[in-house]
């Protein structure tokens, strides 16, 4: 079932940009989404959609079969089910504390002050930073913000989680384990979607790629399908996943029985080991 | 920033804020019921060890702070003790130091250095994020509190602005000589000013997308032994009142 639709939406900035033109998106509730595209293809203008931040010009938005009604008990709803990550931390920190930033969401859905505690220190918890509840935010490094946003975000327990390039920034070891957050967030039942660069990342991750080029979601398919579908990569100048390169490779010289289809570099190692067990590689 | 950094690491940090803004309007009091600047030298020399011995407030980082305000407190005192004395024509303007004067500049520098040490006291031993959270527990309006909150966090998000675009434009030798100083630092007004307006828009944005429709509401933080800090705050600030007094 759909949670999230929009459907030929197209949007134009005040000063002429082209935001989005006719784009049609689908998510699929319960499903992790990637979203890829190139610097300036719209995808902030897109999650800012999603949020109803931004109104599309035409087209429509639907939440869970409903189409969006942007009267402000409308937005309310919406907002409270669609939590939005931003890209830059600065820009959606704006209290001097991280307990009182995180609490800003809850006490806006009209929570009491127990329930908000509560969800807080959950929410603090779920991204490691429950020993910095009372530290000041601007003396927190940028992967720290980026937790503490997100946070922000949680504590507001949104069906739908939007995150706008979580990933940029963060070292290999924060992106592991938010890759764990967020799996863990999965595990509740909580839809996702994120914007992304990184396509072996997307490859590995997400149940369901979406392509968008200048404001235009020229794909979304599921991300097992990824590996056949090089015209869809290379419409937007992206390679195929290094991991999908490897195993046609390995394959095509015999080297990897046909029809395995590895997401991981470390499933390709197994793969690779369970097929030589034993055996002499034929090569080399 | 020193303020800062003495406010979120002194070792009274954990004390309720409460307790540590009595103490401070004690102080303040003190300063007022002195009758004689040595009754009001006595108060400022010991809400300063208390600030240093009790909060750990390193004596260095104490007067680093104190200085600026030193200075302007020795300029008002300058002016104070002496007079301007008009003989008829302009020509005759003189200055004038009369004992008079001398006693007022004792005995208003003496209280201003009891006041000073009473606010250094509190700022230096409490972040600026307790101190908002007291006032709203004291109900000051909703709308000052909420500019300040938003005052105080801009206050740090355009330092760093400042700072990089200072740094972009040295990068690129912004500042070699004294021209293209002057066209660098119009450069930064210019783009200061587009900043300040987009990030009063994104803020904006934020806060609609988390759901805000109205006043700013934030989880205040919880101190441990309130009553007991008070408490001790309320006897110490007492004796220090009664000091004052006494000694004057
Ligand atoms: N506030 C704005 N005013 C005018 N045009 C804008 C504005 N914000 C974005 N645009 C334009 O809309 C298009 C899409 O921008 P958007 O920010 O959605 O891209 P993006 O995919 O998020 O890029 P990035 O990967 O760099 O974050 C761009 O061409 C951009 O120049
Ligand atoms: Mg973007």
């Amino acid at each position: 079932m759909m949670l999230l639709e929009l459907e030929q939406a197209s949007y134009r900035y005040p000063n002429g940009g082209v935001g989005l033109e006719a784009c049609s998106l689908a998510i699929r509730r319960g499903s992790r989404n990637a979203l890829i595209g190139a610097n300036g293809s719209g995808k902030t203008t897109l999650f800012q959609h999603c949020n109803g931040l931004l109104r599309p010009q035409s087209g429509v938005l639907r939440y869970a079969g409903t189409v969006l009604d942007y009267s402000r008990s409308g937005l309310r709803q919406l907002r409270s089910k669609v939590g939005l990550v931003f890209q830059n931390p600065d820009h959606q920190l704006f209290s001097a504390s991280v307990q009182e930033d995180v609490s800003f969401g809850p006490f806006n859905l009209g929570l009491d002050e127990a329930t908000v505690r509560r969800r807080v220190s959950a929410a603090l918890d779920a991204v490691g930073m429950a020993g910095f509840a009372e530290r000041a935010v601007h003396n927190l490094s940028f992967g720290q913000k980026k937790r503490v946003c997100i946070a922000g975000v949680l504590a507001m327990e949104p069906e739908l989680l939007v995150l706008d390039e979580p990933m940029a920034g963060l070292d290999h070891a924060m992106k592991t384990e938010f890759l764990a957050v967020l799996d863990g967030l999965h595990a509740q039942g909580i839809t996702l979607l994120l914007a992304t660069h990184d396509i072996d990342l997307a490859y590995r991750w997400a149940d369901y790629i979406h392509l968008i080029d200048s404001g235009v979601c020229t794909a979304s398919l599921p991300a097992a399908d990824l590996a056949y579908r090089d015209d869809a990569l290379s419409a937007l100048g992206l390679p195929l996943p290094t991991v999908v390169e490897l195993q046609r490779r390995l394959t095509a010289r015999g080297l990897l029985p046909k029809g395995l289809l590895p997401r991981t570099h470390s499933e390709l190692l197994t793969l690779l080991d369970n097929t030589y067990d034993g055996k002499e590689a034929p090569c080399c | 920033m020193l303020i800062e950094q003495s406010a979120y690491a002194n070792r009274w940090r954990r004390v309720s804020p409460a307790a540590k803004a009595a103490f401070a309007l004690c102080g303040f009091i003190g300063a007022f019921v002195a009758g004689t600047p040595s009754a009001a030298v006595a108060v400022a020399g010991l809400l300063a060890v208390v600030t240093m011995a009790g909060a750990g407030v390193s004596p260095g980082r104490y007067l680093r702070v104190a200085v600026p305000a030193l200075f302007f407190l020795s300029i008002s005192c300058l002016s104070l003790a002496f007079s301007l004395d008009f003989k008829g024509e302009a020509q005759a303007m003189t200055f004038k130091l009369t004992p008079a004067g001398l006693q007022q500049v004792a005995d208003v520098s003496a209280r201003s250095l009891a006041a000073l040490a009473a606010l250094l006291f509190l700022v230096l031993t409490t972040p600026l994020i307790d101190l908002i959270a007291l006032l709203r527990r004291l109900k000051t309006p909703e709308l000052l509190l909420e500019m300040m909150v938003l005052c105080y966090r801009m206050l740090f998000v355009f330092s760093a602005a400042v700072h990089d675009t200072l740094t972009a434009q040295s990068a690129r030798l912004g500042y070699a000589t004294t021209g293209l100083a002057l066209r660098s630092l119009g450069g930064l007004a210019a783009s200061l000013t587009l900043q300040i307006w987009q990030r009063a828009h994104d803020l904006h944005v934020a806060a609609q997308a988390r759901n805000n429709d109205g006043p700013l509401r934030f989880l205040e933080p919880r101190f441990a032994n309130c009553g007991r800090d008070g408490a001790l705050a309320a006897a110490s600030g007492g004796a220090l009142i009664t000091l004052a007094v006494w000694l004057s």
